[in-house]
């Protein structure tokens, strides 16, 4: 009797465990959801395609500790391209073939979200980039591929602020010979002109090259008013520090990218001191309406990850939210995850976020992407335009006494 | 302008040559195709780079310790190299790029992928109205001229020299003179190591450090041993000049567009018409 009691209790104790323990194992297995990323983990762009991974993980880490994809934890698949295309799309058909991943998100540089708009399309998976520019890849058969970032975000800014805010006479273009760098200039080129300012030197190069000072040269027979470098992070390493040491007396460099980075600051020293750049987001710079979240996410970040998040993290982080809010709304109302329904729900998306309000055009560019000008005053990132975002004033001319 | 011209595109050749001795000395002893060469100059960089920012290294100090720091290494590594079979060539190749992968991934592990810069040592000096020189052009024409004067006299006036060049152009019949060939290499791999080691530094304040920026100094020493011929130390200097002459005049005149295929043209015309090397001498029947 006493035995059997005893077995009652274990029993009990067992069915008690299963009853609870029941539905978290339930939770825990179920199907988990696949999403996959490629990005430049090593190569050339490591640096900011790392930055990108983060910002989608960010995201991934977020949205599984709030309980998951309407319980479902989403998994994250990350590839590296190694900076280049051809690896970019065999990592990618692994993904979606073997890993049988439900969507794609993340990538940087037009050269290599390209391919993968196009792959995205053949296999029907919706992909979200997280940094690309050029106007012809996103197209309207192409129902399948949204990104969160637009040439135009960068021009019309950078073009206003030169023409209007500056009101320089004179420009110089200098860019990076590939497919964002070359459509950024021309677009550039076109809007300067128009607006009355004359361009004096348009160059292109490879991005990459040890030695500037030939191009710097160029400038210092007629120095143009500005500078305008589309070209990468390691490029204004050697281009501003030269301009500089050669004393081209131009009054302003402006960097559209590669620039508003700490790191930049850090590894430039008082070379940086008055260099403009362009930035999406940055802690403490942040759409109206979204400030609170956005320090909250600054916080949650430092403290999670031990380093500052920066406009590239950012990207990857939009992108991913983008991807993870129209996954939550078509498992929400009950329909089947497929390629097919996180397109759809894409098309709808309008989320308000501390980079960009994401929505999406017909072709799936941003509706409501736009960058601003920030140039480093005291080893500081300060916004300066447009005035609804601007922190503080612009220093123009650039002082040419600080020395590398 | 045609001053400060000339002063950018020395100091340019300056540090092409810098990039391309250790190379051609380790390439024209032993015949090992060191495709890990531009790999081991930006790890001498990154070990100045942190001499520099976390001990507060004068950079001239980090020159001779880079140099012994990289004789060690590029000494551990010639013994790895000698474990390789036959054909020599071909397996070195494969195995140096194994070995530049390797290099690569263990740089970004321990120095991430942040591009970094070893700062400048001071405000450039105005030679002449706007001619203006930097430090670091100093440093790069300075210790490029002092590196291939000493190899040139080392290889010309010594004994170790007479050697070492009796290598380079007959191995098997250096051997047979009763030359340690093995011995050699040691020495062609202690000194390329050296080289190497003071390349990084400069590489480091001239431009900049990324684990995978080896691969842009391996073809520049790929490019100038090929321009100058294997061992041939004063055509080195000559051909990384004109190398540099080239790249600079045709970005000024042309444009920046036409800078590598200039560069790439003469490349291809030198390997169809002079393959031995533009300042190289074609054997006579005598000396064949």
């Amino acid at each position: 009797m006493k035995k059997l009691g005893t077995k009652r209790i274990v029993f009990a104790i067992l069915f008690a465990l299963i009853l609870v323990a029941g539905p978290a194992a339930t939770r825990i297995d179920a199907a988990p959801i696949s999403i996959g990323s490629i990005n430049p983990l090593t190569g050339k762009l490591a640096s900011h395609g790392r930055e990108i991974l983060l910002g989608i993980q960010a995201a991934v880490d977020e949205i599984n500790a709030a309980g998951g994809l309407a319980g479902n934890r989403v998994v994250l698949h990350s590839r590296d391209d190694q900076s280049r295309p051809e690896v970019a799309v065999g990592q990618a058909e692994d993904l979606i073939v073997r890993r049988k991943v439900t969507a794609l998100v993340g990538g940087y540089v037009d050269s290599l979200v390209g391919p993968l708009s196009q792959l995205a399309l053949r296999h029907h998976i919706p992909y979200v980039a997280s940094a690309s520019l050029q106007t012809h890849l996103s197209r309207e058969d192409n129902p399948y591929f949204f990104r969160i970032s637009h040439l135009r975000g960068l021009s019309e800014p950078l073009c206003g602020f030169v023409t209007q805010a500056l009101g320089a006479r004179s420009a110089a273009l200098f860019h990076a010979a590939t497919p964002g760098a070359t459509e950024l200039a021309g677009e550039l080129f076109r809007c300067l002109q128009e607006a009355g300012v004359t361009v004096t030197v348009v160059e292109k190069f490879r991005p990459g090259v040890p030695d500037f000072s030939p191009l710097v040269l160029k400038l210092k027979p007629s120095p143009p008013d500005v500078l305008i470098a589309a070209t990468f992070f390691q490029d204004h390493l050697i281009l501003a520090r030269q301009i500089r040491e050669l004393g081209v007396p131009i009054k302003a460099y402006i960097g559209p990218w590669g620039v508003s980075y700490p790191t930049f600051v850090q590894e430039m020293g008082k070379a940086a001191e008055d260099l403009f750049g362009l930035c999406a987001w940055k802690p403490g710079m942040a759409l109206p309406g979204t400030e609170e979240a956005s320090e909250a996410f600054t916080r949650w970040f430092r403290e999670k990850y031990k380093r500052e998040p920066t406009s590239t993290v950012m990207h990857g982080y939009t992108s991913a939210r983008a991807l993870l809010d129209a996954m939550a709304r078509v498992v929400g109302a009950g329909k089947p995850l497929t390629g097919p329904e996180i397109a759809r729900a894409l098309r709808t998306t309008d989320l308000l976020l501390p980079m960009e309000r994401v929505a999406f055009d017909a072709k799936g560019d941003p509706l409501y992407y736009r960058q601003t000008v920030v140039q480093i005053q005291n080893g500081a990132l300060v916004p300066v335009y447009p005035a609804e975002r601007a922190q503080g004033s612009w220093v123009y001319p650039m002082s040419l006494s600080i020395q590398p | 302008m045609w001053l400060q011209l000339l002063i950018n595109t020395i100091s340019l050749g300056s540090f092409y040559t810098l990039v391309a001795l250790g190379f051609s000395i380790i390439f024209g002893v032993t015949h090992t195709f060191n495709l890990a060469h531009g790999e081991l100059i930006v790890l001498s960089g990154y070990l100045a780079y942190g001499l520099t920012r976390f001990w507060e290294t004068p950079f001239a100090f980090t020159l001779p310790l880079c140099m012994l720091a990289m004789t060690c290494l590029a000494l551990g590594l010639l013994a790895l190299f000698r474990r390789l079979r036959e054909p020599y060539e071909l397996s070195s190749l494969v195995f140096a790029f194994g070995l530049a992968l390797v290099i690569q991934n263990l740089m970004l592990f321990f120095f991430t992928a942040d591009y970094r810069r070893i700062p400048t040592s001071g405000p450039p000096i105005r030679l002449v109205a706007h001619t203006l020189i930097t430090r670091n052009q100093l440093w790069l024409i300075g210790l490029s001229i002092t590196a291939t004067v000493c190899v040139s006299l080392m290889l010309r006036k010594t004994f170790l020299g007479k050697a070492l060049r009796a290598v380079i152009q007959e191995r098997e019949t250096a051997r047979l003179a009763g030359i340690r060939v093995e011995h050699m290499n040691r020495i062609a791999f202690a000194v390329g190591g050296a080289l190497i080691g003071l390349a990084g530094p400069l590489l480091g304040q001239s431009a900049y450090l990324h684990p995978s920026g080896g691969m842009e100094a391996t073809l520049i020493a790929v490019v100038i041993t090929l321009f100058a011929g294997a061992g041939r130390i004063r055509g080195l200097l000559m051909g990384a000049w004109l190398l540099a002459l080239l790249e600079s005049g045709t970005t000024l005149w042309l444009g920046s567009n036409w800078r590598e295929l200039v560069s790439a043209g003469i490349l291809i015309a030198l390997l169809i018409w002079k393959p031995e090397g533009l300042l190289a001498r074609k054997k006579s029947a005598a000396e064949l």
